[in-house]
């Protein structure tokens, strides 16, 4: 399926605000990840080391039960306070 | 109850610290966060700061709850936008009836907002941009 990734920080500033990839149903985060990756191959370790959101929420490791209306996003390591 | 805000507004100390005031409260801990100026031989010009809303704001709510469900307040704001030296870019206040939970939750506030807040600072230094820490 194809889906829609929000992206922040240095990856936004990198490629935009959301990327559209091809990913298997019911990915993992670790496959989501894979298919950004593919798009900017020179930012694989800052992808490898984001957390996955979905619908706002951090997610687990177990396979995502994705709905096409389900916000997405690549969380980078954050730096607030 | 609580009081969240991320914005781009200036953090006004003062009326944040008037919100955690209350007679039931007998030990008030603050902690702000300001744009330093050296790290190392590192010299910081100035910060951008970018959060992702409402996420951000929903993961304050996750740390704030279990706080107060103890009986505390608690008190966050987040800066966003352009930030210059000695601007405060975080205010965490806890009020708690006795001294030692608020200095513990406030420190677990700051600590665990450092980790799992998707807050992003862009820091301009004077040899390059660096992102985070």
């Amino acid at each position: 399926m194809q889906i829609q990734v929000k992206l922040f920080a240095m990856l936004q500033e990198a490629l935009g605000e959301t990327v559209t990839v091809e990913v298997p149903a019911t990915p993992s985060a670790e496959e989501i990840k894979g298919a950004v990756s593919q798009i900017a191959p020179n930012l694989k370790q800052m992808i490898q080391t984001s957390r996955l959101a979905v619908n706002q929420e951090f997610t687990t490791n177990a396979p995502i039960q994705l709905q096409s209306t389900d916000e997405v996003a690549l969380i980078p390591p954050v730096s607030g306070g | 109850m609580y009081y969240l805000n991320i914005g781009d507004s200036p953090i006004n100390v003062d009326a944040l610290y008037q919100k955690l005031k209350d007679p039931q409260y007998g030990g008030i801990v603050t902690f702000v966060g300001t744009v330093r100026q050296w790290t190392g031989d590192i010299e910081t010009k100035y910060i951008d700061y970018s959060a992702y809303h409402p996420m951000a704001e929903k993961q304050l709510e996750k740390l704030a709850a279990p706080i107060e469900a103890k009986g505390a307040r608690v008190v966050i704001a987040h800066r966003t936008g352009h930030l210059e030296l000695t601007d405060e870019a975080v205010f965490v206040g806890v009020a708690a009836a006795h001294r030692g939970d608020a200095f513990r939750w406030c420190e677990y506030l700051i600590d665990t907002l450092k980790q799992e807040v998707p807050i992003w600072k862009k820091e301009t230094d004077t040899d390059a941009v660096r992102w985070g820490d």
